[in-house]
């Protein structure tokens, strides 16, 4: 009955949030809306991929803006300028996303803390100018127009309603991926890189090789958000994939819980769509926002899922100190 | 010979500035061990006041609105500290401070564009002339950018050497704890610092806005090749900011009689990153490697 029970407690949240995810575009008229749902979406990819190296390693990147653009661009450029099929512009997403890894995880290796956040800030600075200067590839400051969208055995994700079930069964199949890897191997080493990383060289584990991967995965995800971000609005341009936007992938992760996919999850949905809500606080709105979420920062540094660990929280639901660390992943 | 005279004019200009961002965040980063990722919102805090509000609302002559902005800037420090920096400090990952000076920026520029308005504007008639020696043009603003960047660095070495103030803001960036001991209120004294840091934002600020209009996004790009010169010439080190600053805005200016201007801006970033690869402690760097 207890181990029933648990289990029921366990898979809850997660059917009644996929039910609410599946539910949610009949109640919502207005395609805008359903765009910044599909926003949302893609935003949850980059931030559980921002989870790996910032939430679990404990190392600061601010050049997400970098690497998304990378995504983005690899895809918007093949499919319009080559012609390739968009799939194809996917996996050479992912393979470009690698590649960042590689580049972005060496330096890694021989410094840390802030010396690493200034590396990754100068990436995606170079890659913003790059983008906006480079006219005759990237298309300059004009971006690149009428990227295809995405299709599924010829059935066409062209409206952002089909691909709002699309995203939110990739981003199912993204978490449920993340999960295994935070919970397996790989994630007990990451979270060690954190804690201790003597520690962990004195039990033979590469932690080069430890790092590399978190940042590998982190650019992978993050290309992989970037690719369907191109062909969900099928126009792209330098502007967006400003440091603002690194910051943003950053306060996402960290409103809804550093180190836990959840957590990710929560903090993408309500960063994208937290600032549409307040729209009727005119222009105030971005100012209430920002302001919510630095109090949120300073009471619950470590995020919503956390939110269970205040106090009155737990005497509301009874919940008692041993279900804590079961549960908080 | 002429255009290789004119571009190292501007480059010891912009190396004025980049060394002035990069002293402004360095005195925070020795006295708490924390980097403000704000201080471009700072900077532009500081021109707003000077331009939109002294000058513009309150009709003021430039040497009282200056000094009142610098005034102004000080309390502004002063009460982040109270309210962000101490709180933070104790945390035990930096993830939390880098967020919550994030978090301070973005309120930053949406008070300013509510308060001034979104669009840019400029400072009529303020440091707007040239001077013309020769074949090369002076502008008038970067004249005085040189000017007031050296008498700073005097007046910063006198404060730092010879007042109580200044040692006691010495004593905290070698060793909190020690400090501490000595009966140093390390808190009190990460305030002053902190409003010091303000005030040089203010000044930058001010000496910007003939050169970048005053805008929301005026400090953009300086705050981040101020980062980019503290780790060329040794991250969080007063002479290392000299050093790197000067050396960031004379190559970056020199790079134009050799590539395309387009990709001016890149070269501060990819001397960023060849430097953390290269030689992390920077130019200056010997003893700096505990504090990585």
């Amino acid at each position: 009955m207890g181990l029933k029970m648990q289990k029921i407690k366990k898979i809850a949240p997660i059917i009644i949030s996929l039910i609410i995810a599946l539910v949610l575009p009949i109640f919502v008229k207005n395609n805008y809306y359903v765009t910044l749902l599909d926003q949302a979406l893609v935003n949850i990819i980059a931030v559980i991929g921002l989870n790996f190296i910032t939430g679990l390693t404990g190392q600061v990147n601010l050049g997400m803006a970098g690497i998304f653009a990378a995504g983005s661009y690899t895809s918007a450029l093949l499919t319009t300028k080559l012609g390739v099929n968009c799939w194809l512009g996917l996996i050479a997403s992912i393979i470009v996303g690698i590649i960042i890894g590689y580049v972005l995880g060496y330096p890694s290796l021989r410094i840390k803390g802030i010396y690493l956040t200034l590396t990754t800030i100068g990436f995606g600075e170079i890659m913003r100018l790059l983008l906006t200067n480079m006219v005759n590839i990237t298309g300059g400051t004009q971006g690149v127009l009428g990227i295809p969208s995405l299709s599924l055995f010829g059935f066409e994700l062209n409206t952002p309603r089909r691909m709002y079930f699309f995203l939110v069964a990739v981003v199912c199949l993204m978490a449920w991926i993340a999960i295994r890897i935070v919970k397996g191997r790989w994630g007990r080493e990451f979270k060690a890189v954190l804690n201790d990383d003597t520690a962990l060289a004195s039990v033979g584990i590469d932690i080069s090789k430890v790092k590399l991967n978190s940042f590998i995965l982190c650019s992978v995800f993050t290309c992989v958000a970037g690719s369907f971000y191109a062909h969900l609005m099928g126009y792209i341009d330098p502007s967006d994939y400003t440091f603002d936007m690194s910051t943003r992938f950053l306060m996402m992760l960290m409103l809804g819980g550093i180190g836990s996919v959840p957590g990710s999850i929560i903090g993408g949905s309500i960063i994208t769509i937290l600032p549409e809500i307040l729209r009727f606080l005119k222009e105030y709105y971005w100012l209430v926002f920002s302001v919510i979420i630095l109090i949120i920062i300073l009471v619950l540094p470590y995020g919503l899922v956390s939110i269970k660990d205040l106090p009155f929280v737990r005497k509301l639901f009874g919940l008692n100190k041993n279900s804590l660390g079961e549960s908080n992943e | 010979m002429e255009s290789f005279l004119q571009l190292l004019v501007s480059g010891i200009a912009f190396g004025c500035i980049y060394t002035l961002v990069a002293i402004e965040y360095s005195v925070i980063y020795q006295a708490s061990g924390l980097v403000n990722f704000s201080h471009g919102q700072w900077i532009t805090l500081g021109g707003f006041v000077f331009g939109g509000t002294m000058i513009r609302q309150f009709n003021m002559h430039y040497i009282p609105a200056m000094l009142l902005s610098l005034v102004v800037m000080g309390i502004f420090g002063a009460l982040v500290a109270k309210g962000i920096f101490n709180p933070l400090r104790h945390l035990p990952n930096n993830l939390f401070v880098v967020l919550g000076t994030v978090m301070l920026g973005k309120i930053i520029i949406e008070l300013c564009r509510i308060i001034w308005g979104a669009s840019a504007f400029r400072i009529e008639g303020f440091l707007s002339d040239t001077v013309k020696i020769g074949g090369i043009v002076f502008p008038e603003v970067y004249i005085w950018i040189v000017i007031i960047s050296v008498i700073f660095l005097v007046v910063q070495a006198i404060l730092f050497q010879k007042t109580k103030l200044g040692k006691a803001m010495r004593c905290v960036a070698s060793d909190q704890k020690a400090a501490a001991l000595m009966g140093i209120n390390v808190n009190r004294n990460i305030i002053i610092t902190v409003a010091y840091s303000a005030i040089i934002c203010a000044i930058i600020g001010i000496l910007v806005a003939p050169i970048f209009n005053v805008d929301i996004n005026m400090a953009n790009s300086i705050s981040l090749k101020g980062f980019a010169a503290g780790v060329v010439g040794g991250f969080g080190t007063i002479g290392g900011s000299i050093v790197g600053g000067l050396v960031i805005g004379i190559i970056e200016n020199m790079y134009l009689m050799i590539g395309p201007a387009i990709y001016k801006d890149v070269v501060a970033f990819v001397a960023l990153i060849i430097f953390l690869l290269m030689k992390p402690t920077g130019l200056l760097g010997k003893n700096q490697q505990k504090r990585s």
